[in-house]
């Protein structure tokens, strides 16, 4: 058979297909996809590449973008200056107008500052350096809360449940804050530092940064810790440094009420779970929803929504949607929102369909609204974050208790060999 | 202050339990930096990838656990030979060709294997922080209000056993002899008839040994993933150049002197001071006892 025929033959099944499907969608509408898909952020990326991959189908199979079909251009950062020039690449070669992307704080910086140079948007759907929107640029958007907004949701959760859970007032808590010294963990700690103290008056009694890159001992810390006794811990931990404190601190038999983590990263990955077994067992960690999640608690599209984003998920993965899977999905299908309301990638217009949009919470994937600021940053309050908790083995979702079907336990933590 | 409040029963429970965790801390660094000080010593080549052969005892731990449920302490005896043949590989194949070149040329081959190392990890066994708890990894033993982990006091008992050991091979065997005859003059050694190439290889094939079982033996204590290596081996480089180049009880004993700093400077001025502490120690020996506070003689007109 000669190659056009087997071309011809392809294009005719493949438009079979689509026909088959009922969709009339005239052409390719491509973006730019750019995520860590080697090196060391590699894992974390390919979660995230797999999450916009199943939204992408989604998207296809409901009309796809502006009348036309979805398509990636992904290109690889593993680095602060590959993600720079693929970028460039992207917009120069490729000729795209939109990039998504970017897992990691370390990346959307240099990537979307390559953006700007071209006027080209940048849509962040995961990384949370709070900087990434502070630049003036008039071209990034992130659909996910930074980490000073992570630092808000445990402070909230903290003063809000746990503080009434130890029949205590909010100011007579006495807090420690731990966390790895990375712009992340400064972000979270900081913001939570601030919130604490002059819109709750917790009384902060440590702020300790380290370095989990050279962290070997915390020994010391829980020996002053142990003096200071604190009732809540807010420990920011990275996951070779989260396992460790927390061995440490049960074999020093240091007690306190609570301890509290925000991300992915640390006491949020299962890495933790797997290190630890039962012994993780009370440990908080804020998170895109997890087990329990109660999806009759959105609103009727949302939950329409969630509904088939966790099948695509189960049905791709064989597993329960993870946090990479979250952030790439939900932020892919936002930006599907808007460039259906947009009708243009044209920055302006593209800009004030992004100003218009006001979903309250529990309108999308997550259970998230949207409402964006000036600087391109969805808002705290509509990004609605959870609390999840070791129970077991198994991270599980337990606040807002209005959507789940879980109750936090082991409040306040006992004696370590009774959390079970 | 009342002598009785200022030196009350929780102080002294606080300062029991940091000289503990110094002591028990020093003996991991000491793991580590024996098998550094050796090849340092020896052959006078700084070995960037020592931190990967750690790293990759973690992993030879790790795998034996879970797909065998070997526990540490066999697989011990197992990665000795294991890694006393990876050792004699490498130098074969990699440190040879470069035993003569200049430092610049020894650096940029151990720092490429470095990382060549890693990434293979990393493509093997992928980005995962992986975790082994045998039984002894979760015995707390407390005594007098101080706390420590048995896996931990294992450790420490073998890093002693483990210096001593080489420090008696250097001084009394024949091999030890010639290893430090060829340390102290390379040209003079060859014409004494020492084959100095077989001295090297046994040199390396050693230390990366120990490092293979300082490996096996931390793997129970920290979390195991490629870049791993990296957590310890800018210290162990601080407790060689204190210790003195070379030498086993230098290396013993600037590993406590490390992790006193780093335990008293976390407790007393915070965490984030304790890098500072070490390397401020490590500029003032660098400065005023070049041959570090143990070191042989000259080590520093060695040239490193």
């Amino acid at each position: 058979m000669h190659r056009s025929a087997v071309v011809v033959t392809t294009l005719a099944v493949v438009l079979g297909a689509t026909v088959a499907h009922g969709q009339t969608l005239s052409g390719e509408y491509k973006i730019g996809l750019l995520e860590p898909l080697t090196g060391p952020l590699a894992g974390e990326g390919k979660r995230h590449l797999e999450g916009y991959e199943i939204v992408r189908d989604m998207i296809n199979e409901r009309g796809g973008v502006m009348g036309k079909k979805l398509v990636f251009t992904v290109a690889d950062a593993p680095d602060p200056t590959a993600a720079a020039s693929e970028a460039n690449r992207l917009i120069t070669r490729e000729g795209v107008k939109i990039i998504t992307g970017t897992f990691s704080s370390r990346l959307c910086g240099a990537a979307s500052e390559a953006a700007a140079r071209h006027t080209v948007i940048y849509w962040e759907t995961s990384c949370v350096d709070p900087r990434f929107n502070k630049r003036g640029l008039t071209t990034v958007f992130r659909t996910e809360i930074d980490a000073t907004g992570f630092g808000w949701y445990n402070v909230e959760f903290i003063a809000k449940h746990l503080a009434p859970r130890f029949n205590m007032k909010a100011n007579a808590l006495k807090i420690a804050f731990l966390s790895e010294d990375s712009s992340y963990g400064q972000g979270v700690t900081e913001s939570a530092r601030v919130r604490a103290k002059q819109e709750f008056g917790m009384q902060e009694v440590a702020a300790e940064y380290y370095s989990f890159t050279s962290i070997n001992d915390f020994t010391p810390i829980i020996t002053r810790f142990k003096q200071l006794n604190p009732d809540v811990v807010h420990h920011i931990g990275y996951t070779n440094d989260a396992p460790l404190f927390w061995r440490q601190a049960r074999e020093q038999n240091f007690l306190f009420k609570a301890l509290v983590h925000a991300g992915a990263t640390g006491y949020g990955s299962p890495d933790f779970g797997r290190a630890l077994g039962n012994d993780a067992n009370g440990v908080f960690a804020l998170l895109e929803p997890g087990p329990g999640f109660r999806l009759e608690s959105l609103k009727p599209e949302g939950q329409k929504l969630e509904r088939e984003f966790r099948e695509a998920i189960q049905k791709r993965t064989g597993s329960y949607p993870l946090g990479g899977h979250q952030l790439a999905g939900s932020g892919l299908w936002l930006l599907k929102v808007v460039l259906d309301r947009a009708k243009s990638d044209d920055l302006a217009k593209f800009r004030d369909a992004v100003m218009s949009l006001d979903l309250p919470v529990g309108s999308m994937i997550n259970g998230w609204g949207v409402k964006f600021d000036e600087h391109g940053q969805n808002s705290n309050a509509r990004v609605q974050h959870y609390m999840l908790q070791w129970q077991n083995g198994q991270l599980v979702t337990v606040w807002p208790e209005e959507f789940t079907t879980n109750r936090a336990k082991w409040i306040p933590l006992g004696a370590w060999d009774a959390r079970k | 202050m009342d002598p009785a409040r200022r030196l009350g029963r929780a102080q002294i429970d606080v300062f029991a339990q940091l000289g503990v965790s110094t002591v028990l801390l020093g003996g991991i660094y000491a793991l580590i930096a024996v098998g550094l000080t050796l090849i340092f010593g020896i052959m006078r080549v700084v070995n960037f990838a020592h931190g990967e052969f750690l790293m990759l005892g973690m992993y030879t731990a790790f795998w034996a656990y879970s797909l065998w449920s070997l526990d540490p302490y066999f697989v011990l005896f197992v990665s000795i030979p294991l890694f006393f043949g990876l050792g004699f590989l490498t130098y074969v194949l990699v440190m040879r060709g470069v035993i003569h070149a200049s430092h610049n040329v020894q650096i940029f081959t151990t720092v490429g294997l470095s990382i060549a190392l890693q990434n293979v990890a990393l493509v093997v066994w992928t980005g995962d922080f992986r975790t082994l708890r045998p039984w002894h990894s979760s015995v707390v033993i407390r005594v007098f209000g101080t706390a420590f982990n048995l896996s931990q006091v294992v450790a420490f008992v073998i890093a002693v056993a483990l210096t001593l050991a080489l420090f008696a091979f250097m001084k009394w065997t024949h091999t030890g002899r010639v290893m430090r005859a060829t340390a102290q003059d390379h040209d003079a050694a060859t014409l004494m008839g020492i084959d100095t190439d077989r001295v090297y290889r046994l040199t390396f094939a050693i230390g990366i040994a120990c490092v293979g079982a300082a490996g096996v033996l931390v793997s129970p204590l920290y979390a195991v993933y490629p870049t791993a290596g990296l957590q310890f081996v800018l210290l162990a480089y601080v407790v060689v150049v204190l210790g003195g180049l070379g030498d086993m009880v230098g290396a013993m004993l600037g590993s406590l002197i490390v992790a006193a700093v780093e335990v008293l400077g976390s407790y007393v001025f915070g965490v984030a001071w304790k890098e500072v502490f070490y390397f401020v120690l490590f500029i003032a020996v660098l400065v005023f006892r070049p041959a570090g506070l143990f070191g042989q003689r000259g080590a520093e007109t060695l040239g490193v």
